[in-house]
């Protein structure tokens, strides 16, 4: 449905116009969160659709049905499509892309449901947390 | 889609487990300071709006649809194995920020509550959340200028701190020090695991 129909904000968007997603700066700091209001980017939609799942620190990863997509993306899509083809959480979406954590969110539940990414939660079987959270320790002891 | 198994190593094609901890405490306390101690990354700042998170919880009525007032979050990272990326969340410790602490805590291994024995009473909204969340926290007082202002046991007693909670004094600015106060959280998380 994205490709068909070209959305309303790519216009305010072209300033923002991505790169190749293979040389994907992530780290470049751009000049400020976006001015283009949240009901722009995401169709007036304004929750997710299963904000369960997105949780601020859930992983995102761009699946090759979105990398095959990419050309016939919207620049939003684009951008996340590119920032996800290594795995980041959606406040990180939020932060490179200078997009409200809310926006960000949206873009994402949409994306999840036209199959270009995949999410992992927070969720932890409770008979495998303590597991978990030696591995944490572990972890942070070797840097310590 | 597939459910994941944490005992099977994520193939190709699937995110790592992303597991978090958050890091309270009242303004220029030091949360950014600690997460930037230890973060794999620059700290990093995404702004969320309040009328977004609100609508996460019950009243989103109560808030007006064209509030603009937006917060700033920061954050890091660490990558802890070939699985699991830890976040550290640094959130708003305040009372009037408490329409967010559920969105932001939720799924949460433990928090950090970083506490300024000069202002207490900033951390007290914290504490009563956490507890009440049935979040596993410890309180860690800032050790400005290296000199902890009250003993522990007159801070535990004016933020009623239960007696099985963890009570640490740690420095935000020292790298290895944040690390053991996080050591200390998961210790305790740890701890409850039933």
């Amino acid at each position: 449905m994205v490709a068909d129909s070209p959305p309303p904000y790519a216009a305010q968007s072209g300033a923002d116009e991505p790169g190749d997603p293979r040389s994907w700066d992530r780290d470049k700091p751009r000049p400020r969160i976006s001015g283009v209001r949240p009901y722009l980017l995401t169709h007036g939609r304004v929750r997710p659709f299963n904000a369960a799942v997105l949780n601020v620190a859930a992983q995102v990863m761009t699946t090759w049905e979105g990398r095959t997509a990419y050309g016939r993306l919207s620049y939003e899509h684009r951008d996340i499509v590119a920032l996800c083809v290594h795995p980041v959480s959606v406040a990180e979406i939020a932060a490179h892309l200078h997009l409200h954590l809310g926006v960000a969110r949206v873009l994402v539940a949409d994306m999840v449901a036209l199959g270009y990414l995949v999410v992992r939660g927070l969720e932890v079987p409770v008979n495998q947390k303590s597991v978990v959270i030696e591995r944490v320790i572990r972890g942070l002891t070797a840097i310590r | 889609m597939d459910s994941p198994r944490f005992a099977d190593a994520p193939g190709v094609g699937w995110p790592p487990m992303p597991v978090k901890i958050v890091i309270a405490g009242g303004f220029g306390v030091g949360k950014t300071t600690a997460v930037a101690q230890v973060s794999e990354t620059p700290v990093l700042t995404t702004e969320a709006p309040i009328t977004e998170i609100a609508a996460a919880i019950d009243r989103a009525e109560e808030v007006p649809e064209k509030t603009t007032t937006t917060v700033a979050l920061d954050f890091g990272r660490i990558t802890i194995d070939d699985e699991i990326k830890l976040y550290l969340f640094g959130t708003p410790g305040q009372d009037r920020f408490g329409f967010m602490w559920r969105d932001l805590t939720e799924g949460a291994l433990g928090a950090l509550i970083i506490a300024d024995s000069r202002r207490l009473d900033d951390s007290f909204a914290a504490v009563d959340y956490f507890e009440r969340a049935e979040i596993p926290f410890v309180v860690g007082v800032n050790l400005f200028d290296g000199v902890a202002r009250h003993e522990l046991a007159d801070v535990r007693w004016a933020l009623a701190i239960p007696d099985d909670v963890p009570l640490i004094t740690f420095d935000a600015r020292d790298r290895g020090s944040v690390l053991d106060a996080l050591l200390a959280v998961l210790n305790h998380s740890l701890s409850r695991v039933t």
